[in-house]
């Protein structure tokens, strides 16, 4: 069947679309939205143009830090990665930054080179879990989890920003991922669904296997996180909001002993 | 020969490596029916790829792919199909019975360093320690 282009603003082609792709989507007709995040190659360039690659390599981690959002475009092969890196060339040289913002596209064509190799195989664990992981049986996340509702800001408050906007930042993505198989003991094939479906710039390879770099079946260790570690990436807002007892209070020894020991 | 371009979700935009090579091709996008429904994804990825779609494509399209592809085909007289590598599984499958019905050629993708066939899997750090030299 033939699409045609919808006119009018970009909420109204939405609603538009949203009754044609009806069954095609997890939200209800009603509730289908538009991301702030727009897409096409117009609005991938802009974004290109904009990004300054000074202070990359230190703020990164932050989540008010420089970093680029083009994950979606270059996803999509909107804009391309070489494109990118050379954009980066050309305006800002070989610099530390710079150097940093490559390695981390590298990540992206390293992920896509397993993805060739692997196939569907990077939806099963690529290795033993180095530390005891839950059964791995669920499909899906609990709703309390995926709706937002565990109590702790932190966590609640990332899952608000990627259902409304499809985008979050990376360090978000791992905290999220980490309190989901380490601190939950939920699957990690569950929470990489749920990312999958909500992340504009999801791709197979990248996703499944950061989560499975997240839960050890792709990584020498687990990946894990602390209070001071959200404070410090991610200021201190959540937590002076936060009513809730926190698991995340604790240092990295105390941390993998409750976690770890079996 | 007259080439058309299928462009898929890997490789959304004007600068997709099969319509650089074809830059007088027509292009053709799918939303794949089965695979949405079971995926289920949020509206805002669907949007997101309408809005690459309606930038890049001449045509827009939603159902089975290669239904979809092989009507567009007929519709356009095309006589080649030009479309850019994706290591997707449902990628190879779909070029597979593409090719049962219609002269396919793949286009290499972009790569931001060339990875030689048969390079064995590793972390990381030692595949861009090989390859990434000349972005280090």
């Amino acid at each position: 069947m033939k699409l045609e282009k919808f006119s009018g603003t970009r909420e109204e082609q939405a609603r538009s679309l949203a009754k044609v792709m009806v069954g095609m989507y997890c939200e209800k007709v009603e509730e289908a939205r538009e991301s702030v995040y727009v897409g096409g190659r117009t609005a991938g360039l802009e974004a290109l143009e904009k990004f300054q690659v000074q202070a990359y390599a230190g703020t990164r981690n932050k989540l008010k830090g420089n970093v680029s959002r083009l994950s979606f475009y270059i996803r999509h092969g909107v804009l391309g990665i070489r494109e990118v890196a050379e954009s980066i060339q050309e305006r800002f040289g070989k610099s530390y930054d710079a150097i940093k913002f490559w390695q981390e596209l590298g990540w992206r064509q390293f992920w896509r080179h397993l993805y060739g190799l692997w196939g569907d195989g990077i939806y099963k664990d690529r290795e033993p879990a180095k530390v005891p992981l839950g059964s791995g049986t669920e499909t899906e996340l609990p709703a309390e989890i995926a709706e937002g509702r565990t109590g702790l800001v932190c966590m609640d408050e990332t899952v608000r920003e990627l259902v409304e906007r499809g985008y979050i930042h990376n360090h978000a993505r791992m905290w999220f991922a980490s309190f989901v198989v380490h601190f939950r003991k939920l699957g990690w094939k569950a929470g990489e669904r749920f990312f999958y479906r909500h992340l504009l710039d999801g791709d197979p390879a990248s996703n499944a296997l950061s989560w499975q770099w997240v839960a050890s079946t792709f990584s020498h260790r687990a990946y894990l996180f602390n209070r001071e570690n959200i404070q410090e990436n991610g200021g201190k807002e959540w937590c002076a909001r936060c009513t809730a007892k926190c698991p995340f209070d604790a240092t990295y020894p105390e941390l993998e002993r409750r976690l770890f020991s079996k | 020969m007259k080439t058309g371009v299928w462009l898929h979700g890997d490789s959304l935009s004007e600068r997709d490596p099969a319509l650089r090579k074809y830059p007088e091709a027509r292009s053709v996008f799918v939303f794949d029916r089965t695979f949405l429904e079971k995926a289920g994804l949020s509206f805002k990825r669907i949007f997101f790829l309408y809005e690459c779609a309606v930038e890049a494509a001449d045509e827009m399209r939603v159902g089975e792919t290669v239904e979809e592809i092989l009507e567009w085909v007929r519709q356009d007289g095309v006589e080649k199909l030009a479309v850019t590598e994706s290591p997707s599984p449902i990628w190879r499958e779909t070029i597979e019975r593409l090719r049962q019905k219609v002269k396919v050629e793949v286009v290499p993708a972009d790569g931001m360093v060339n990875v030689p066939e048969g390079y064995p899997v590793k972390r990381f750090t030692p595949f861009w320690k090989d390859l990434g030299k000349e972005w280090s």
